[in-house]
């Protein structure tokens, strides 16, 4: 009895943080994939794999880095399956437009059409920085790069992102 | 000793680096200090860019959600969704009958969602943001209650709850509103990193706020939480 109620707490208690994480995970398997429908699927069936294999994760601190494997995994894997020649990504814009101007603020609007416009060696590792709140280290282990690489990453696509959002990029370094 | 470029250079990738070279090189340079400031000014429209609202974060319901299928694979998967959320709904009724997990404990489970909320940052939330938050909330902060650098309405046991991270001497410090939660006594908690403490609010229901256990002892919160008690306003 003692056991089953052990069982039935462990599994709400996955649920739950299934739920809290939902959120991020769609916005960075959108930021991802720059396509709202396939960004939900992808963190749907990331969430199958993570009930599965919930008993894997001993750590719940370890969460979040947990699940970002898997959607990276599942987003590869959609990836490979539908591959596309070429990306227009003022069609992509287009088509996303209602999720993307999704704000009261026109700022706010320009910074997420020029993030969709933003290499993805650039866009993923910022999206993990600034939305999931991962460290260099983090970063690099997920990408496999060193934490060296990571950070040139990081100051390349901040870089461009300012530039692209018309920002003063006068002072920015070489 | 690092040069202005070289400043730059680590600020654009990662623009809350604490490191005390850093901090030196501003306190000495002002024109860095001042590119930091827009740099940071950058920043938080980044960060509330990156926040698309996910499209079906309204629904709250089961977070395993069937949608139409899409591709081949994923129609793969609906037998097992299925089972899933028969297992879910199933677990589900049980954990309505099994002892509840305690309302800190899924405070600090909702922070694990949430880790960029915990930046140090002189950057306030736009009031109009901040007041969108509250709406429907019948409260207001008052104007010195400090930074409030994140506002977000969260989805929190079933309710949309306002989460609030106020910069405070201790660091960035948690504060979410729950008015459909309520406690006897203020109730402090230690889990997972994080130090905190539930409030019962007369009339309101509770506050809780935490700290991540490096930013200070948890007398230091709970004196904390007391100050952010008084800087709201019930507007009802």
């Amino acid at each position: 009895m003692n056991d089953d109620s052990g069982g039935n707490r462990a599994r709400a208690r996955f649920q739950a943080l299934c739920q809290s994480l939902r959120p991020d995970l769609v916005r960075f398997a959108f930021w991802l994939s720059r396509d709202r429908a396939l960004a939900e699927d992808v963190v749907q069936e990331t969430l199958l794999r993570a009930w599965k294999a919930r008993d894997s994760l001993k750590d719940e601190t370890a969460a979040k880095p947990w699940f970002l494997t898997i959607v990276r995994r599942e987003y590869a894997r959609s990836f490979e399956r539908k591959r596309l020649a070429t990306v227009d990504v003022d069609e992509l814009i287009a088509k996303e437009e209602p999720m993307l101007a999704a704000s009261e603020d026109q700022q706010i609007a320009e910074v997420r059409a020029a993030l969709f416009r933003l290499p993805e060696e650039y866009r993923e590792p910022l999206v993990m920085q600034v939305l999931m709140g991962c460290s260099t280290a983090e970063i690099a282990a997920e990408l496999n790069l060193s934490s060296a690489a990571v950070l040139t990453r990081l100051f390349r696509g901040r870089k461009q992102l300012r530039a692209l959002c018309g920002e003063d990029t006068s002072q920015d370094p070489e | 000793m690092i040069d202005c470029s070289q400043y730059r250079r680590v600020m654009l990738a990662n623009p809350h680096d604490t490191d005390a070279e850093l901090a030196a090189h501003r306190d000495r340079c002002p024109e860095c200090a001042a590119y930091t400031e827009r740099l940071l000014r950058f920043e938080g429209k980044l960060v509330r860019a990156v926040r698309v609202q996910p499209p079906d974060a309204e629904r709250g319901g089961a977070v395993i959600a069937l949608r139409p299928r899409r591709s081949p694979v994923v129609r793969k998967w609906l037998a097992l969704a299925a089972s899933v959320l028969l297992g879910v709904g199933i677990a589900g009724a049980l954990w309505l009958a099994a002892p509840h997990t305690s309302l800190a404990a899924d405070v600090v489970a909702h922070m694990a969602g949430e880790p960029q909320a915990w930046t140090r940052t002189d950057v306030p939330v736009p009031a109009p943001e901040l007041a969108f938050v509250l709406r429907n909330t019948h409260m207001r902060l008052r104007p010195d209650a400090g930074v409030v650098s994140y506002a977000q309405s969260c989805l929190f046991r079933g309710q949309r709850v306002p989460h609030l991270v106020v910069q405070t001497d201790m660091g960035p410090v948690t504060v979410m509103v729950l008015v459909h939660e309520s406690v006897s006594k203020p109730t402090p908690f230690d889990e997972h990193g994080y130090r905190g403490t539930l409030l019962p609010v007369a009339g309101h229901g509770s506050i809780a706020v935490l700290a991540k256990d490096q930013s200070g002892n948890l007398d230091a919160v709970k004196s904390i939480a007391s100050r952010v008690r008084a800087d709201i306003e019930w507007t009802d």
